[in-house]
C-alpha cells in the first residue's frame, strides 16, 4: 500500500461513538514527581495493560482518548482529581475501576467512575477552581497575611521571558478548617485553562511577602482536595456536574461520506474530524 | 507491596532535573516482602542481595535489555532480591555528596553498600568512570584490594566486559559472555560465602574467589598479575607484549565465554519493569536471536556474539504477545544484530502484527539490512507516519567494502532505494566509517560520489514518473574506525588525529549539495575509546585518578574532557599511542587469556584476507571455521553436522 492510500484509510474511519468513564483519582508516592505527560503516558499504559476497550484519536498518529480536567505539577499530589476516559462500548464502571486499579503502578488509584455520555463540553473547559490542602511548619500565619494583602505579584517564566503577575484576585477563600494547626492550610483557588494559580508560584509569593522561609517553602507539601466547576461560591464537584451529551452527528453525513465519491468524502472528513 | 522512603526532602528532589529517576515505584518491579520482614525482625537477611548497577542515567539504563533479563532472572530465584541502581546525574551527584547520603537502590531505597553483590553491565567503554562515581557514592571502596569481607563484591559483565583490563584494580569478578546461568551459579557460591559467616566455619574471601574461579566463564582479575615487554626487552624468541601470570597453579589460565545454548527454553523477561518517565527506547523488546551470520571485519558485536542461535517462531509470537500484554507500551523492538537475517523473519513479523491487530501497537524493525531490505513489510509495520531509511554502506567503494567483509553490492543499494523513492520515502540516512585498514582517499571520495547517485537517482525517478517529489533529505554520518578486541582488526591502528580531520575535511569539501547534510562523531572521544577498548592494567590507576578528578559521564560530549584526560595518561608515563598503535600479530595482547570461541588464528587468517580484499561468506552459506562451533549448537553447528563435511574445520574448531 502506497502512503497516500494510507493517509485515506486513516482519515476515512467514521465517527465512532465514544462511552465515556469519568474517573476520580489519586497520585501519592513516588508518582508525585512524575510531570503530567508521563502521567498521562502512565495511564494509557494501565488501561493496555488492562486490555480495556479504549477508543483511539483518529489522524496519523492516534493516541488513547483520555482527558484531565487539570494538569497536574511537579511535586503536586491529589485526593481528587478527574479523567475522562473514551471506551468504543459500553462498560460497567465498577470493572472499569477495579481493572484499571489492578494495572496501575503504586501511587496512582482511581476511586470511583461514572459512565457518561459523551460530553459536549470537555472536561478540562470546566473547571473553574481547584481545592488544596499546603502542609508547611507555620503555613497557616503565611496564608493569612496572603489574603490580607491587596496584591501578590509573582515571577512567572513563560516561553523563556520573564513575566509579572498579580495571583491575589485569584485566590478565593481560606477554609476554617482544621484551625488547631498552625501547619496546615487549606483553601479554594481559581483553576482551569482561563484562570489559574500554580501552587509553585503561590509558595513563591508567601517567601515574598508574607515572611515565610524559601526552604520551608520548598519543602511544604501540596495536595489536591478537590475540583469544582461553576462560579464560585457556588460551585459543584466535577464528579457531579450534569454532563450534556454531543450533539448526535448527522448520520446521512457519514453515509455519504462512505458512498459514490471516496475522494471527495475522504477529503471532507478530514477537515471535520481531523484531530 | 510496601514503599520505603527516598532519603532526601522534597526540597531536594524537586531541585534536580526528572525527580523520577530517583524515586522507583515502577510498574512490574520486584521487591522480595520476606526478605524486607526478615530485614526488620533481625537486621539480617538470608537472601542474597543483589545490586544491579548501570552506571549512566536511569532513561538509558532503563532502555537496556541486559538488566531486564538478569534481573528477572535474578529475581526468580527465591533466595536472591535483586534491585536496580543508576548513575544519578550530576545535580543529584553533588546533593548525595553535599547531604552525604549514599546512592540508594530503586525498589527499597537500600545503601549501595549494603548490598551483597554489586553487578554492573558495561555497554561501552566510555561509561568507566561512572562505575566509580557509583561505588563511591554508594560508599564501597573503590579498590578491590581495599575491600574487606564485610564489603560488597563488584562484578560486571556485557560486551566491555571481555577486555576488563583497564578495569582490573576495581571489579572483583568478570563474567564472559551470556549471564543467565552464570550469574546463579556465581550467585550461589557468593550466598554460600555469606551464610558461612553466620556458622562456625566462615568462608574467606579468598578462599570465595578461589570457589569462584572454579565457574566456567568467570574471570577474578586479582587471581593474575601482568608484566609488560617491549619487544626490544626481551631476548629474541621469547614471549613479549601483555604477559599474564596466574598467582598460584590452581587457577585457570583461559577463561572461555558463556552461552545459552537453547533460547527457546531460556528465560525471558515478558514482563519487564516499566519506567514511570519516558525512557530514551520507550518500547518493549523481543529478542529475536544472538550471534550474527555476517562476520564485518571491524564488528566486535559479530564475532563475540557467535555462534548464531534462534528462537522458534512460536517461542518469540508468544514472548510477543506477553510482552504487549504485560507492559502496555505501543512499540515493540525486534532486537538482534541483522533482524532481517531471522530465517523466518516474514512469517514472524506477519505474525505479530496480526496479534496487533486494532491495538495500535506498532513494531520497530531497528538494523533491517539493505540487501534484504523489504518494502512490503516496511510499509506493513509501519503503522504511523514514514521514518527515514537509515543504510550502513560503512565504506564509500566495493574494494574497502570488500575488505571490512561488509557483503553489500552497490546494486542493492540501488534496487533497494529504486522502490523506495517510488514509495513516496525521501529521506536517507547513510553511515560510514573513516579511519578503516586500507582506506585511501579514492575511498573517501566515493562517499560522496554515492550520496549524489543517490540524490541523482531521486530526481530521475521524479523525472521517469513524472510525479511532484517532496524535498530530498540525505543525511551522511561518519564515526571513525575503532580497532575492537576480538575482531580481526584487533591488531589495527588507529589514524592519528590530523589525518582523520584531513579525510573529514575532504569528504565535507565534496558533499556540497543542499539535499545532503553530512554529520561526523567527535573525534577525541573516539581516541579515548580505542585506550579503554584495547587497554591493559596499567590504566587502572589513570582512570582512578580521573574520577578523582571528577572525569566521569565521558559517554556525555559535553562532559568528555580530552585534555584532562590526557594530561592524566602522561602523567602515569603513558601515551595514546601506547594504545592506538598496530599491534604486532606475535605480541601478547592484554586480552589474550579470554577466549569468545572464535579463535586467534582464524582472527588473523580474516584479517590477511581484509588485506588482500577477499570477502568470506556468512555462517548460513558456508562455515570458514572460526572456532565458535566449539559451542556444540549454533547453526553453523547444525549445519554442519548435518552435511558432514570439511571434516578439517571441525577439528580445528575443536581446538
Amino acid at each position: 500500500m502506497l502512503q497516500s492510500e494510507r493517509e485515506k484509510m486513516m482519515t476515512m474511519q467514521p465517527h465512532q461513538t465514544a462511552y465515556v468513564q469519568r474517573c476520580t483519582f489519586t497520585r501519592s508516592g513516588a508518582t508525585t514527581f512524575l510531570g503530567h505527560l508521563d502521567l498521562m503516558t502512565c495511564f494509557e499504559r494501565a488501561a493496555r495493560r488492562a486490555e480495556l476497550p479504549i477508543l483511539y484519536s483518529q489522524g496519523y498518529n492516534p493516541r488513547p482518548m483520555m482527558v484531565f480536567a487539570l494538569p497536574l505539577g511537579v511535586g503536586i499530589e491529589t485526593t481528587s482529581d478527574y479523567l475522562d476516559v473514551s471506551l468504543n462500548r459500553p462498560y460497567d464502571p465498577e470493572k472499569f475501576v477495579s481493572e484499571m486499579n489492578t494495572f496501575l503502578p503504586l501511587g496512582l488509584r482511581i476511586l470511583s467512575s461514572k459512565a457518561i455520555p459523551e460530553p459536549k463540553e470537555s472536561i478540562m473547559s470546566i473547571v473553574t477552581t481547584a481545592f488544596y490542602r499546603f502542609e508547611a511548619k507555620g503555613i497557616r500565619e503565611a496564608m493569612k497575611k496572603a489574603f490580607d494583602q491587596e496584591s501578590l505579584m509573582v515571577t512567572k517564566i513563560a516561553k523563556g521571558k520573564e513575566k509579572q503577575t498579580d495571583i491575589r484576585p485569584l485566590l478565593l477563600s481560606l477554609s476554617q478548617a482544621p484551625s488547631d494547626d498552625p501547619d496546615t492550610v487549606d483553601f479554594y483557588a481559581c483553576a482551569g485553562s482561563e484562570k489559574n494559580v500554580r501552587p509553585d508560584l503561590l509558595l513563591q509569593s508567601l517567601t515574598r511577602y508574607c515572611g515565610m522561609n524559601e526552604e520551608v517553602a520548598e519543602n511544604t507539601r501540596v495536595v489536591r482536595m478537590g475540583l469544582f466547576s461553576g462560579e464560585y461560591p457556588r460551585i459543584i464537584p466535577i464528579s457531579e456536574v450534569k454532563v450534556r451529551p454531543v450533539e448526535a452527528k448527522p448520520a446521512e453525513k457519514t453515509e455519504t461520506a462512505s458512498g459514490e465519491n471516496t475522494e471527495n468524502a475522504s477529503g471532507e472528513n478530514t477537515e471535520n474530524e481531523g484531530r | 507491596m510496601k514503599t520505603r522512603p527516598v532519603p532526601l526532602s522534597k526540597s531536594d528532589l524537586m531541585k534536580v532535573e526528572s525527580p523520577a529517576r530517583y524515586v522507583g515505584g515502577e510498574f512490574n518491579a520486584v521487591i522480595k516482602e520476606e526478605m524486607l520482614e526478615e530485614l526488620e525482625k533481625t537486621g539480617k537477611t538470608s537472601y542474597l542481595r543483589f545490586a544491579f548497577c548501570f552506571p549512566d542515567i536511569y532513561e538509558i539504563g532503563m532502555s537496556n535489555l541486559a538488566l531486564q533479563i538478569l534481573y528477572h532472572v535474578l529475581n526468580d530465584d527465591p533466595h536472591i532480591g535483586c534491585e536496580r541502581a543508576f548513575s544519578p546525574w550530576m545535580d543529584m551527584d553533588a546533593l548525595l555528596r553535599e547531604k552525604n547520603i549514599a546512592l540508594y537502590s530503586q525498589e527499597t531505597k537500600t545503601p549501595l553498600c549494603d548490598f551483597d553483590v554489586l553487578g554492573f553491565t558495561l555497554g561501552y567503554e566510555m561509561c568507566y568512570t561512572n562505575v566509580l562515581q557509583m561505588m563511591d557514592l554508594g560508599k564501597i571502596p573503590l579498590l578491590s584490594k581495599d575491600r574487606g569481607e564485610e564489603d560488597p563484591l563488584i562484578c560486571c559483565g556485557g560486551p566491555c566486559a571481555y577486555n576488563i583490563e583497564p578495569m582490573a584494580d576495581f571489579f572483583d569478578i568478570a563474567m564472559m559472555g551470556e549471564g543467565e546461568e552464570m550469574i546463579l551459579e556465581m550467585c550461589e557460591k557468593i550466598r554460600e560465602y555469606k551464610l558461612s559467616k553466620e556458622t562456625d566455619h566462615p568462608i574467606s574471601r579468598a578462599q570465595l574467589l578461589k570457589n569462584l574461579d572454579a565457574i566456567e566463564g568467570l574471570y577474578i582479575p586479582s587471581l593474575y598479575e601482568v608484566t609488560y615487554r617491549k619487544k626490544d626487552e626481551v631476548k629474541a624468541g621469547e614471549p613479549y607484549g601483555a604477559l599474564l601470570h596466574p598467582l598460584s597453579g590452581d587457577v585457570k589460565t583461559t577463561i572461555k565465554k558463556r552461552i545459552i545454548k537453547d533460547l527457546d527454553t531460556c528465560s525471558y523477561p515478558t514482563a519487564p519493569v516499566v519506567s514511570n518517565l519516558r525512557v530514551v527506547h520507550d518500547r518493549s523488546y523481543l529478542e529475536v536471536f544472538r550471534g550474527c551470520i555476517r562476520g564485518c571485519r571491524f564488528c566486535q558485536a559479530g564475532f563475540i556474539y557467535r555462534p548464531v542461535r534462534e528462537k522458534s517462531v512460536e517461542v518469540l509470537c508468544e514472548q510477543g504477545r506477553l510482552l504487549e500484554k504485560n507492559t502496555g507500551y505501543d512499540e515493540m523492538g525486534l532486537l538482534s544484530l541483522a533482524t532481517s537475517d531471522y530465517t523466518h523473519f516474514p512469517e514472524l513479523a506477519e505474525n505479530l502484527l496480526s496479534t496487533f491487530e486494532g491495538h495500535h501497537t506498532s513494531l520497530s524493525l531497528p538494523s533491517l539490512r539493505l540487501d534484504s531490505f523489504s518494502l512490503d513489510l516496511m510499509e506493513k509495520v509501519q503503522s504511523t507516519r514514514k521514518s527515514g531509511l537509515t543504510f550502513a554502506p560503512e565504506a564509500g567503494t566495493q574494494r574497502l567494502r570488500d575488505v571490512i567483509n561488509k557483503n553489500i553490492k552497490e546494486e542493492d543499494i540501488f534496487s533497494a532505494l529504486r522502490l523506495a523513492f517510488m514509495g513516496g520515502w525521501s529521506t536517507v540516512k547513510l553511515y560510514f566509517m573513516l579511519g578503516l585498514p586500507t582506506e585511501t582517499d579514492e575511498d573517501v571520495l566515493g562517499i560522496a560520489d554515492l550520496a549524489k547517485r543517490i540524490e541523482k537517482l531521486y530526481f530521475d525517478i521524479g523525472r521517469e514518473t513524472g510525479r511532484k517529489m517532496r524535498r530530498l533529505d540525505i543525511t551522511v554520518s561518519t564515526s571513525l574506525f575503532i580497532p575492537k578486541p576480538f575482531t580481526p582488526f584487533q591488531w589495527e591502528k588507529q589514524d592519528v588525529k590530523e589525518e582523520l580531520i584531513r579525510k573529514q575535511r575532504l569528504l565535507k569539501d565534496n558533499l556540497r549539495s543542499r539535499n545532503i547534510r553530512y554529520a561526523w562523531h567527535d573525534f577525541d572521544s573516539s581516541v579515548w575509546e580505542v585506550v579503554l577498548a584495547r587497554g591493559d592494567r596499567r590504566l587502572s590507576p589513570v582512570l582512578l585518578e580521573g574520577y578523582k578528578s571528577g572525569l566521569y559521564f565521558d559517554a556525555w560530549d559535553d562532559h568528555f574532557q580530552y585534555g584532562k584526560w590526557l594530561e592524566i595518561l602522561e602523567k602515569h608515563g603513558l601515551s595514546i599511542e601506547d594504545f592506538s598503535r598496530e599491534f604486532s600479530e606475535d605480541e601478547a595482547l592484554p586480552w589474550d587469556h579470554i577466549s569468545v570461541g572464535v579463535n586467534k588464528k582464524f582472527l588473523l587468517s580474516e584479517r590477511h584476507q581484509a588485506y588482500s580484499e577477499t570477502t568470506t561468506p556468512s555462517c548460513r552459506e558456508h562455515c570458514s571455521g572460526c572456532g565458535a562451533a566449539s559451542f556444540g549448537v549454533g547453526e553453523c553447528f547444525s549445519k554442519r553436522n548435518a552435511m558432514k563435511e570439511n571434516k578439517e574445520v571441525l577439528e580445528n574448531a575443536a581446538e
